[in-house]
């Protein structure tokens, strides 16, 4: 069964631009120029219970956007949403109660009173019996570990106390389906870690679909199976992970440090028989080898190159993540 | 009656919060208060000079300005969105309230409270038991019931209004003046308007119906039958313009166009 389901989903915002100069303002009285801008333009995604998926691109790309559709903030200009069975829009109020929504960087939590007056707040509006909430809530409260900082205000906080609790409260009416937005921004590792933790347990425990934007690509590796690359507006990639690594390179990276400068273009005069493309690294008389080929390749290319220049440094990687999706965004999706 | 439980909850928690904060609740009331009072020094003033205002008495106006302070107190309590568009349009807190299974209005309402404010029914009640002693009114077994339909009405005017200016915010996010602006207004409606001229009274009766907060509904217990008209259109009118704000803001949550864009 299909939890989102959308299809030619469309929003546009009309930005007015204001004319220079007084004259202009009297114009814009009368006439206002406009753009219209497509923050989302023509998605289709369906995801299916129990998924994970990553919503990820650029400031920009109207990834927020588009998760504002989808939790019924938002009116589509245009195309079809249906998100656990109902328009998120038009059934606001029933849909929200199948819903829990997280934004990392707006709390959803009161900020004078204490967590737990909170939690009772949000039982009486999602009008939750007293059973489901002690045990469901106790659960979830003993996995976070917040406990301890249940009758502290909010406002007390640190963020990855506050952070901890927000999801606590996102999840008291026990959702099948979870929107996190940037739910690990300016973390510290070991809360990150925790919350990756909880919410892997979750997903096992009760199947609670998870969508969630982030820009730490950490995030994505350690839960998603499927990521979702948005850009313009658009969807340019939508699979695996582990199929996006290998659809975009397979192979390595090198990293050379020459002991004397070298030129782009001798580098690549050099490897041409080679399947590899050259950019400059991040150390001086440093370059940084992406290899499409096998092992095989790779040793002949370190082999012909350190036999032609001599080489203070040298280091093998497997491409990162955050290397392929940089290489996305430079230069479209070409192999997809 | 899922409304009414969730609005003692919330009240409830609101008042814990305050308490907190003691000092900060007896300042604002003090100041609740003294404005109140300068007002008051203000009707007393005008009339140091005249004892009737287009044949209305010293004790009358003050009467009608008791009233007055009852669908206020109550409008000022639970209808503080004079700053909607600066705190939810603007810094996006609206997002987290659409995102929770009550209307989102109401939402607004129940978390915007401010109950101090209530207090000001007791000095518009006391207010009106002065002036209508002076005046020799007598009570009759049905004016409470007609009290209560006529604070209503005044307070229904007075918070569709508000709705209705705070809704503007969901089709153009620029800032504009005209909430104080309405606040002045609003203040005509405490005075006779058949001391304004024709089209200012014109305005406060059909377009901006402040009169409907004060004048109209007080004539009533001042026994001043030429109002009586009026008097009984205040909960029509209450009816009429909330029902219009709470189409204006459902039309308005459609085009929300969330913060950061």
């Amino acid at each position: 069964m299909n939890v989102i389901e959308v299809h030619g989903l469309k929003k546009q915002f009309k930005s007015y631009s204001s004319r220079k100069g007084l004259g202009g303002a009297f114009r814009d009285l009368l006439t206002r120029n406009y753009t219209i801008l497509n923050a989302v333009d023509d998605i289709t995604l369906n995801v299916k219970q129990g998924e994970m998926v990553a919503y990820i691109g650029e400031n920009g790309a109207g990834k927020s956007t588009t998760i504002k559709m989808l939790t019924g903030i938002l009116t589509p200009t245009a195309g079809e949403v249906r998100v656990n069975g109902m328009d998120p829009h038009k059934q606001r109020e029933a849909f929200v109660r199948t819903i829990g929504v997280v934004f990392g960087q707006r709390s959803q939590l009161w900020w004078d009173i204490a967590v737990q007056e909170s939690f009772r707040l949000l039982k009486k509006v999602y009008r939750l019996s007293d059973e489901h909430y002690d045990t469901h809530m106790k659960e979830v409260i003993d996995t976070l570990e917040i406990e301890p900082l249940l009758d502290k205000p909010v406002r007390k906080l640190s963020l990855g106390q506050r952070m901890r609790c927000e999801l606590a409260a996102a999840l008291i009416h026990n959702p099948p389906l979870l929107f996190l937005d940037e739910p690990t921004i300016g973390l510290d590792v070991l809360v990150k870690m925790k919350i990756r933790e909880f919410l892997k347990e979750i997903n096992r425990k009760y199947k609670t679909t998870i969508l969630l934007t982030t820009h730490d690509l950490s995030d994505i590796e350690a839960l998603c199976e499927r990521v979702v690359l948005l850009d313009e507006g658009k969807i340019i990639y939508d699979g695996a992970l582990d199929k996006l690594q290998q659809n975009w390179v397979e192979g390595k990276q090198v990293h050379f440090e020459f002991q004397k400068p070298v030129e782009k273009n001798a580098l690549i005069e050099l490897t041409a028989d080679f399947p590899v493309k050259w950019r400059a690294g991040d150390k001086m008389r440093g370059w940084q080898a992406t290899v499409d080929g096998d092992d095989d390749t790779v040793s002949k290319l370190m082999a012909k190159v350190m036999s032609h220049y001599s080489i203070s440094d040298v280091k093998l990687n497997q491409v990162s993540t955050e290397e392929i999706i940089r290489n996305i965004y430079e230069e479209g999706m070409r192999h997809g | 009656m899922f409304y009414v439980s969730i609005f003692f909850q919330y009240a409830s928690q609101y008042m814990k919060t305050r308490l907190q904060y003691r000092s900060d609740l007896v300042v604002e009331l003090f100041s609740d208060f003294l404005f109140q009072a300068v007002n008051l020094i203000f009707i007393l003033v005008v009339f140091g000079h005249t004892t009737l205002l287009s044949g209305w008495s010293q004790e009358e106006i003050i009467f009608i300005y008791g009233f007055f302070l009852v669908p206020y107190a109550i409008f000022s309590s639970f209808f503080n969105i004079w700053d909607f568009n600066d705190r939810y349009i603007v810094k996006g807190e609206m997002d987290r309230v659409l995102t929770r299974p009550i209307h989102s209005l109401f939402q607004i309402i129940i978390e915007r409270m401010e109950l101090e404010s209530m207090f000001g029914v007791i000095t518009g009640i006391a207010i009106m038991f002065y002036a209508g002693s002076q005046l020799g009114l007598t009570i009759s077994w049905y004016d409470p019931f007609m009290f209560l339909l006529m604070v209503a009405g005044g307070s229904l005017i007075y918070a569709g209004i508000f709705i209705i200016l705070a809704s503007i915010s969901f089709w153009s996010d620029s800032r504009t003046d005209i909430m104080p602006m309405m606040y002045n207004i609003g203040n005509y409606g405490r005075y006779p308007v058949d001391i304004y001229n024709q089209v200012i009274r014109y305005v406060l009766t059909w377009i901006l119906p402040f009169a409907f907060v004060g004048v109209y509904p007080a004539a009533f217990f001042l026994g001043r039958d030429e109002w009586y008209m009026y008097a009984f259109l205040t909960p029509v009118m209450g009816l009429i313009f909330i029902s219009i704000s709470v189409f204006a803001w459902n039309e308005g949550v459609k085009r929300y166009r969330g913060a950061g864009n």
